[in-house]
């Protein structure tokens, strides 16, 4: 089970390769109180891809994106896009289109003048300008709005003026600082899936930085998870959540139980209990490890019987149940394992609610889906 | 929940408040429209007759023009420096932004009477003094934090990143400030300039100390007229005044909107 590589991997592998676009190695930005803020960040994204990075606050993912977009001098490294050094180019002479946080919009200019904005100063053919800034408005369906003045639109009306202005000069590349951040959920999932739709219709390479998951792995091609300044792992959205490299992307994406023990060929040991799983590269039997099991890997059954099938099953209490809507997740603790309490996430098309707290179940889970980290601490 | 106790008390005040702050004007402008010769309220019956009285004298309508000429100067003064002043106190990092902000509020802190004898003694070793344009400057110095503030307000409620998304945008540093930041702190920039234009129009201890009898402003000239007999056409001078500030605030409220001013420090 060591060494099983996934489907995924050997399918990306056999993509054609794009030419790189953005080349960034060793991008270090060091404020000088403490840990940089950026530590030797380096990566490749290829022309046209859709690339998120993802981290929680305080990880450097938008410090890594201003020193992209010029406003911060990175302390050490190098940024190349299309095979142009850029370090020493000042913002306003870089082919980088960008949405702000909070969007930045200039408030005493119509949605039609901003968009305007950037080709005026880019000196456009003035000529050009009126029907390019229609296109763009109706790129983003705003064909209507164009002489609105930015508060009298609604804040889904005001991402789209802020896309188009980033994009109207046909920029090399397109960056996006947390837009929607402040959108409720419903119209953020529909700003994600608008960002995706303009992203394919002009095939705009992008960087994207975000702290939401769920935004990350429904609007990428490429993933780069941050935290305390460094890339943790670098991959495809479904490499990325099935085959994470370290305990802090196993945590970081969807709901995980970890289990502290130590290695074991075929999974690891956590007090007089195997538990199978799959070891992220070589681990000497011994080594103290954490092993990481999502919540929908879980198992979870009345009789135990019916996990015969699983590598791993052991008797457990319910804990607490939490209603979700679509789904169920179930607290779940072993008498083997005091103090690890699994998370089960349970979605059945046939029943709903079948378990109450204090409940006796068993859970189990097959060895490919837990893994095993070597423990940092 | 507001009781009605509570609702009274807090209409009394405000009644309280107008009449308090309208009474002085109501009995200048009333008196201004007496018929008869001395100055008194109720007046003596209506008549504009004062209004045409002070419209042909010479004295008061060089005053009146030299107030103009010393606002106007003021305003040149004032309204960049004051701009850029209160720009770079909310938009940079400034080493000692704690110090600069103390020494741009010193004119407040200095009576009046002390910063007119300082500068008519600096003026007076200049040899600039008998002009009417020092005075316009003179003012404009003890009233700047008036613009800086009012730029200052308006400037920190603008959007931080406003600036770098306009280099994104491909301007430069000056095309950023006159497309971005300058039309973005506009309405401090108008609030504070009416602000200053009306602060010089009325102006007197000061331009007291700096004018002569060649370069009396207003409002010393009406200091002057008290001195001999009091007439009518002083209430129908201050009158005009009260017009003048009535003026001002209604361009305010047409250009920028007055809740803007009233939030505006």
């Amino acid at each position: 089970m060591k060494q099983g590589a996934p489907a995924e991997t050997s399918r990306e592998k056999s993509e054609i390769k794009r030419p790189v676009a953005v080349r960034a190695r060793d991008l270090t930005m060091d404020f000088g109180d403490g840990a940089p803020a950026v530590d030797r960040a380096s990566f490749d994204l290829e022309t046209g891809r859709f690339l998120t990075i993802l981290g929680p606050s305080g990880s450097g993912k938008t410090t890594l994106l201003r020193m992209i977009a010029g406003f911060q001098k990175p302390t050490s490294g190098e940024i190349t896009v299309n095979g142009h050094a850029v370090d020493a180019t000042p913002p306003h002479r870089r082919s980088v289109g960008m949405v702000f946080q909070r969007l930045a919009l200039f408030p005493h200019m119509t949605a039609a003048e901003n968009v305007a904005f950037p080709l005026k100063m880019r000196r456009y053919d003035p000529r050009s300008v009126p029907g390019r800034v229609r296109d763009f408005l109706d790129l983003v369906k705003l064909g209507d709005y164009g002489e609105r003045r930015i508060n009298e639109l609604s804040g889904g009306q005001q991402q789209r003026v802020a896309i188009a202005r980033a994009l109207v000069f046909e920029p090399e590349l397109l960056l996006l600082d947390e837009p929607l951040a402040a959108l409720d959920r419903k119209l953020r999932e529909e700003m994600q899936l608008e960002f995706r739709r303009i992203q394919h219709e002009l095939g705009v390479t992008t960087i994207n930085v975000t702290h939401d998951q769920r935004e990350a792995l429904v609007v990428s091609d490429d993933i780069i998870v941050m935290d305390g300044g460094r890339i943790q792992q670098h991959a495809r959205p479904v490499e990325l959540y099935r085959m994470p490299e370290n305990t802090f992307v196993a945590g970081f994406l969807g709901v995980s139980t970890f289990v502290a023990g130590t290695a074991f060929p075929g999974g690891l040991k956590s007090g007089d209990l195997h538990l199978s799983g799959t070891h992220a590269g070589e681990i000497a039997e011994g080594t103290p490890v954490r092993g990481a099991i999502r919540a929908e890997q879980i198992r979870i059954v009345a009789a135990p019987d019916s996990l015969a099938t699983c590598d791993t099953a052991f008797p457990s209490r319910i804990l607490d149940v939490i209603f979700e809507g679509e789904r169920l997740l179930y607290v779940a603790e072993s008498d083997r394992l005091p103090g690890v309490a699994f998370q089960v996430y349970h979605h059945d098309t046939e029943a709903f609610d079948l378990y109450e707290i204090g409940a006796q179940v068993t859970i189990g889970w097959n060895a490919r889906d837990m893994k095993i980290f070597k423990s940092t601490a | 929940m507001i009781s009605r106790t509570q609702r009274i008390l807090f209409w009394a005040i405000v009644w309280f408040s107008i009449v308090i702050l309208s009474v002085p004007t109501l009995i200048v402008v009333g008196a201004s429209l007496t018929a008869g010769n001395i100055i008194s309220f109720p007046p003596e019956g209506l008549s504009l007759k004062w209004y045409g009285e002070i419209a042909m004298a010479r004295d008061l309508r060089g005053a009146f023009g030299r107030s103009i000429i010393v606002s106007l100067i003021c305003l040149a003064v004032s309204v960049p420096v004051g701009t850029l002043a209160g720009l770079a106190l909310t938009r940079f990092r400034l080493r000692f932004t704690n110090a600069i902000q103390v020494y741009l509020l010193l004119p407040f802190t200095i009576p009046l009477i002390g910063s007119g004898i300082g500068m008519m003694l600096v003026f007076g070793s200049w040899r600039i003094l008998g002009n009417v344009w020092p005075v316009g400057v003179a003012l404009a110095a003890i009233n700047i934090p008036f613009i800086i503030w009012s730029v200052s307000s308006s400037a920190a409620s603008l959007d931080g990143d406003l600036e770098l998304a306009a280099a994104n945008c491909g301007a430069g540093r000056v095309e950023t400030f006159l497309h971005v930041t300058l039309p973005g702190v506009m309405p401090g920039v108008i609030t504070g300039g009416l602000l200053m234009f009306v602060l010089a129009m009325t102006e007197f201890l000061v331009s007291l100390l700096l004018t002569d009898a060649r370069t009396v402003t207003l409002p010393v000239q009406i200091y002057n007229n008290i001195r001999s007999i009091i007439t009518p056409d002083l209430a129908a001078v201050s009158s005009v005044f009260v017009v003048i500030a009535l003026f001002a605030v209604w361009l305010l409220d047409r250009l920028v909107g007055l809740e803007i001013f009233l939030k505006s420090k």
